[in-house]
């Protein structure tokens, strides 16, 4: 397809579809370097603390937490709508610039969507634990039993079950259906061993029939295609567990597009810390370019408004609705006792992504790299202001009260960041981090080939 | 699996195999396969590959999935046990509706990697043994029914005399 | 091919004239016989004003945004939707004609001081701040997008880049200043009909039923010109992505629907609920009429990928969704402006009659002041080969 010269290269250096292989092989291939062993050795030790805090909460009880009366949810849901936000950049970017047609997705869309998974996971290490009771954690599930009990279908948090776990298993098959053919080539880049039989196993005998193209092709289509609507619903579905209540800050329409956007941006932003280290300490730089890293930032730039937009339109409401208590909800957001993390949360999202305007500042590494831990920073203190603010100070004055986190949630934070980067980092090694059939696919129409080269091929070079 | 005589023309690029494969079939030969490392762009339409029938797959048990989910929540909720929760009515649509979207894409989108599974026949397997190791890689592959190789393959060879290809076997 | 111009026919012209006179007089007419108050003939003109200004914000939209995503495949329909934005000053002229109707249309212009509600509100909603509201809204979407026409058609004559990077400037600063603006003013015009509701998702469901409603009214353009023998180099692929759009964002119009339904319907507070208790116990069939039309048609009618394709099909679905947005728009404005005089009647239809002519006459009139392509853009030559 033709491709304007005015369009930066997808690829960069000049490739062949061989080279494209080894290039994305070899670094995981080859032995793990320095910097991998001591990405390892900090987050695994993240996770062992979170493991370990894990068990903490189930053997003494959820009384470890700093949670009370009145504020019944705190650092716990917001760490798991944090994850299941960042992990729907990964479905955003696998599914919906695959539907808009968007190729420079292709060098970024594997690790995306093992972000999401990983993401998930962390996310939902949290509807485990936070029961009181966690060996009856399938009470959750509708399963018919001696009580004739069934689940509330009418509550949000069921609906949640549902949502976080379909979520799940076609995020995991998209990712799965598209890592088949890569599989495939690892299989045959191995000659013998333990490994080759392995991925031998794995790649469910792929050999890159057309057919066998055109099928998947087709299911990656429609996989994108409902995975697109999915995502939307789940992240609605996880604001309805606030929308749905009367609580003054949670009971508002906007809510669950405004944490979609909100997910896609925290969700950017993750993607691009992992990236900009990844693409340097693999050499992949040539894949993952300075225009992908500047796409994405358009992105948040676009996401970050649309945040933004949605703080003013609940601010006016705030006012304009002229109900005293959803008032006051907001006015205590700024300047109540919790207004520190307010200001974070104002400065992180809106004031810093509205430096991306700035040209200079979206095409550089450094300043992105920093901007993203920023951002997921905001967004983490987003959440945390939308549920402890409103639930410390509600309707009745005499329940006010504070919260205060105890050293188990902070390990539970914290171990859940040990857990993603320690599954990145195995990710990384076992499969490869680019899509390669999706990048050999438009290493014609995305590099200075096409431009060089005439639309007529009666002869070959 | 049946054991075919086949002639296994390779090549090192998309171009001339879109080349050969227009004039193989152009000559009436029967391509029993065409190989490559990604989808080639055009491969469908010079092979007349039908357009697979996954998403009709895909929309079935989406919609079964959807009667499931929604015929559940609302036996359960007005026959099996209904419960006065939050003054709502017991046959409540729009509770029902977000677990019937999630169900509806659950089944369709698992049935479709199904099918997609089923009708390429690939499933776990230990050993596989490729056609063609670089397939995977940078070679690009095409399969041509022979009943007697000999001729076959000279008819080939003189057929694409004028397209670079790397193997011909 | 390359520098093909619309002809507007004085046979059109005349005939859009005609319809546009006759439709006028048939509502007064209307309006004489069936008496249907005030309240309803304004509630007309809001409807009718917000429904073809849509339409134009809307195209914008579509083109902001597919500019600052450097798409490329739009480019050889720039010129429709860049056509559709010179009816703004028409609509800003129209929409100050409200001053006129403005005490028959909302309930905070009396000076009611005993709704306590409405008082708190007095600093937003006041008729001054309310007309220079307007002016700030329209004057900031007139130049932008005459900002983003001018830099677009300066590249039908000169190659310089430096056009092309305006225009997208111009569209980055039209989406940040459309995302406020179109949510400030539908509070302002259609929200506040019902002064003492308010739901923060509004702004943004008027928003995407902008957008839809623009995609269709392209796509009917599309249709119309490829009949008149225009536009041979838009084929199939074209209209895929078009068909793509509409049926994508049709399910996210339907998805903002359900959120703001189910939210206020789980709430159950009074204060909220009272605008779906009125158009659901006075207006039922056309409530859900109002959700059928808008997603059933567009959801079956282009699910499959043959639908897409074929524009007489999409075009006759896009005729529907014309439709069924301003149902919409009915529904949100007329139970809360004109209450129980509210119907759907000879006035409603000539009414929109006229608007739509009018919409129609200045549209056609600046796509026919220029070929139908523009011949330097740099994305032109990837979208004539488009393969979708």
């Amino acid at each position: 397809m033709l491709q304007s010269p005015l369009r930066t290269p997808l690829i960069e250096g000049s490739k062949s579809y061989g080279s494209i292989t080894s290039d994305i092989l070899n670094p995981m291939m080859n032995k793990a370097g320095k910097f991998w062993y001591m990405g390892m050795t900090i987050a695994g030790l993240a996770m062992l603390f979170g493991v370990f805090m894990i068990f903490w909460t189930v053997w003494q009880g959820i009384g470890t937490w700093g949670e009370n009366r009145t504020v019944g949810w705190a650092f716990e849901i917001t760490t798991f709508v944090w994850w299941i936000g960042i992990g729907h950049a990964g479905t955003f970017i696998s599914a919906i610039l695959l539907l808009f047609r968007q190729k420079w997705r292709n060098s970024i869309n594997r690790s995306a969507e093992a972000m999401t998974i990983f993401a998930v996971i962390c996310a939902a290490l949290f509807p485990l634990i936070h029961l009181g009771r966690p060996l009856l954690t399938f009470f959750i599930f509708p399963y018919p039993n001696t009580r004739g009990l069934w689940v509330n279908f009418n509550s949000p948090l069921v609906w949640d079950v549902f949502a976080i776990s379909t979520y799940f298993t076609i995020s995991l098959v998209f990712w799965y259906v598209g890592l088949i053919p890569d599989i495939g080539t690892l299989r045959d880049k191995i000659k013998k061993g333990l490994k080759k039989n392995i991925y031998n196993f794995l790649s469910f005998g792929w050999k890159g029939s057309a057919r066998g193209w055109h099928r998947h092709e087709i299911t990656s289509i429609m996989l994108a295609a409902i995975a697109t609507p999915l995502v939307l619903s789940v992240h609605s579905i996880v604001s309805m567990d606030f929308a749905s209540s009367i609580v003054p800050g949670w009971h508002t329409t906007i809510f669950p597009p405004y944490f979609v956007a909100g997910a896609i941006f925290s969700g950017f932003a993750m993607v691009q810390t992992l990236l900009i280290i990844t693409r340097k300490t693999m050499g992949l730089e040539d894949f993952i370019t300075e225009s992908h890293v500047e796409n994405m930032n358009k992105i948040l730039i676009a996401t970050g408004s649309i945040v933004a937009l949605a703080y003013m339109t609940e601010m006016f409401m705030s006012w304009y609705s002229g109900n005293e208590y959803e008032h006051y909800a907001f006015m205590n957001r700024a300047t109540g006792p919790y207004w520190w993390a307010y200001v974070i949360m104002i400065g992180c999202n809106v004031f810093s992504s509205q430096l991306l305007w700035i040209k200079k500042l979206r095409k550089s590494l450094v300043f992105t790299f920093l901007l993203s831990i920023v951002i997921n920073i905001g967004m983490w203190f987003e959440r945390f202001v939308i549920i402890v603010t409103s639930l410390h100070r509600d309707y009745l004055t005499s329940s006010w009260t504070m919260y205060k986190p105890t050293i188990v949630e902070f390990g539970l934070l914290i171990g859940t960041l040990g857990i993603f980067f320690t599954a990145f980092l195995l990710f990384i090694r076992i499969f490869p981090v680019i899509s390669i059939s999706e990048v050999k696919s438009i290493l014609k129409t995305g590099t200075r080939h096409q431009q060089k080269t005439d639309l007529s091929h009666d002869t070959t070079e | 699996m049946i054991q075919r005589n086949n002639i296994l023309i390779s090549f090192d690029d998309e171009v001339p195999l879109l080349q050969a494969v227009r004039k193989l079939r152009d000559n009436k030969e029967i391509i029993t396969d065409v190989l490559s490392p990604f989808p080639v762009h055009g491969l469908d339409e010079a092979l007349s590959i039908k357009r697979s029938r996954i998403p009709v797959v895909g929309f079935i048990f989406g919609a079964i999935g959807a009667l499931l989910a929604f015929g559940f929540q609302a036996w359960v909720f007005t026959v099996s046990y209904p419960l006065i929760i939050g003054g709502k009515p017991f046959f409540s649509v729009p509770t029902f509706i977000p677990i019937t979207f999630e169900v509806t894409v659950l089944f369709a989108g698992l049935s479709m990697v199904a099918a997609m599974l089923i009708r390429s026949k690939l499933k776990p397997e230990i050993r596989f043994e490729p056609v063609e190791e670089r397939i995977t890689d940078d070679r690009f592959v095409i399969l041509v029914e022979a009943e007697d190789e000999e001729t076959t393959l000279s008819r080939i060879r003189s057929l694409l005399s004028g397209i670079h290809t790397i193997e011909i076997r | 091919m390359m520098d093909e111009q619309f002809d507007f026919k004085q046979k059109y012209r005349n005939l859009l004239l005609i319809l546009i006179a006759g439709g006028i007089l048939v509502s007064l007419a209307a309006i004489f016989i069936s008496k249907p108050g005030p309240s309803r003939i304004w509630a007309n003109v809001l409807l009718n004003n917000q429904y073809f200004m849509g339409l134009s914000l809307g195209a914008a939209f579509f083109l902001a945004v597919h500019r600052v995503a450097q798409s490329g495949w739009h480019t050889v329909l720039q010129r429709l939707p860049d056509a559709m934005t010179t009816f703004l000053p028409v609509a800003f002229v129209l929409m100050l004609l409200i001053y006129f109707g403005i005490h028959n249309l909302y309930s905070w212009t009396d000076n009611n001081v005993s709704d306590k509600v409405i008082e708190g509100k007095k600093a937003w909603l006041n008729i001054p701040f309310f007309f220079i509201r307007i002016v700030i809204y329209f004057t900031g979407w007139i130049v932008l997008t005459r900002m983003m026409r001018k830099n677009s058609t300066a590249l039908m004559i000169s190659s310089d880049l430096k056009y092309h990077n305006r225009k997208i400037l111009f569209a980055g600063l039209y989406l940040v200043f459309y995302g406020i603006t179109v949510s400030a003013s539908s509070w302002d015009w259609i929200m506040s009909l019902d002064a003492h509701w308010y739901s923060t998702l509004f702004g943004w469901y008027v928003l995407i039923g902008m957008f839809v409603t623009s995609l269709a009214f392209i796509t009917l353009l599309i249709w119309l010109l490829k009949r008149l023998g225009y536009l041979k180099y838009v084929r199939a692929d074209h209209v895929h992505d078009m068909a793509i759009l509409i049926f994508a964002f049709s399910i996210f119009w339907t998805y903002q629907w359900f959120a703001q339904y189910e939210l206020i319907w789980y709430g159950h507070l009074p204060e909220e609920t009272s605008y779906y208790i009125t158009r659901l116990h006075h207006f039922k069939v056309i409530f859900f009429i109002n959700l059928g039309v808008n997603f059933i048609v567009p959801f079956f009618g282009l699910i499959t990928f043959k639908a897409k394709r074929q524009i007489g099909w999409v075009a006759i679905v896009a005729a529907v969704v014309l439709i069924g947005h301003w149902l919409d728009y009915w529904l949100m404005i007329m139970p809360a402006a004109a209450g129980d005089k509210a119907g759907i009647g000879l006035l409603e239809i000539c009414m929109t009659l006229v608007y739509g002519c009018l919409f129609i006459f200045i549209v056609l009139r600046s796509l026919s002041t220029g070929p139908l392509v523009v011949k330097n853009d740099p994305y032109l030559e990837e979208s004539l080969n488009y393969e979708s």
